[in-house]
């Protein structure tokens, strides 16, 4: 089966407690192969998910569900040149990368 | 991690909030779990010289008046493994991710013998609490 991370959904509790993340713009630095990704997009958000390993960004597209394809893009890229324009995100999730 | 920071702070908007999600600066304890109790069979000999970094790059882009803190928790995290193959998995990251990562075989040995005695069915479990910065984008300006 793998390795299942944080079952009890501690992480989502915890991002709950932060903001309303409904309709938020939100770019998740270090997306991985997707796991914290489409945890914040049932919250509500929408996410630009970047990662600089293209191999796990592959991954993380293959296992996009449908109903999150207008909510979540994944890009490859690096946190220190970030392709999205000044003020443009409402919040910055370093995902397990700073 | 600096240039990182300050890119974030450029992206968000007035008043934005930046979160920074990470293992805490703890070793990971690794055991086995049967009907919801865990029995410690070690700990892991990460580095943690990345989380300090991180904790460093955090305090000066604090300093340097880019945020402010909001708020700051730790809570608890489990990663949960059927097989000992998972297990491995698991650790062998920590050598591509830290050059000094010391063997772990001891570990995978202890957690081997543990599956391999009688009982029901264990799940391998790795526990390592998760510490999260919630910081508020303040503007330079101001």
């Amino acid at each position: 089966m793998g390795i299942e991370i944080d079952p009890e959904q501690n992480e989502v509790r915890a991002l709950k407690r932060v903001t309303n993340w409904r309709r938020e713009r939100v770019v998740e630095i270090g997306c991985g192969d997707g796991r914290l990704t489409l945890r914040l997009a049932r919250l509500g958000a929408f996410v630009h998910a970047i990662d600089p390993d293209a191999k796990l960004i592959r991954t993380a597209r293959t296992k996009l569900p449908r109903r999150f394809a207008k909510r979540i893009r994944y890009h490859v890229g690096q946190a220190e040149h970030l392709n999205h324009a000044n003020e443009s995100f409402d919040l910055v999730v370093f995902a397990w990368a700073l | 991690m600096v240039h990182a920071l300050r890119e974030a702070h450029r992206v968000l908007k007035p008043n934005g909030i930046l979160i920074d999600l990470r293992p805490a600066l703890v070793h990971r304890r690794v055991g086995t779990e049967r009907a919801g109790r865990f029995r410690q069979l070690g700990r892991m000999y990460e580095s943690l010289d990345d989380d300090r970094k991180a904790n460093r790059s955090v305090a000066l882009v604090l300093r340097a008046g880019l945020f402010n803190v909001e708020w700051r928790t730790q809570f608890d995290c489990r990663r949960v493994m059927d097989s000992l193959a998972d297990f491995r998995t698991f650790v062998d990251e920590f050598l591509t991710l830290e050059r000094d990562f010391p063997p772990h075989d001891w570990l995978i040995q202890r957690v081997q013998r543990a599956l391999e005695t009688r009982g029901r069915a264990k799940k391998i479990v790795v526990r390592g609490p998760l510490m999260m910065n919630v910081l508020r984008k303040r503007d330079v300006g101001a």
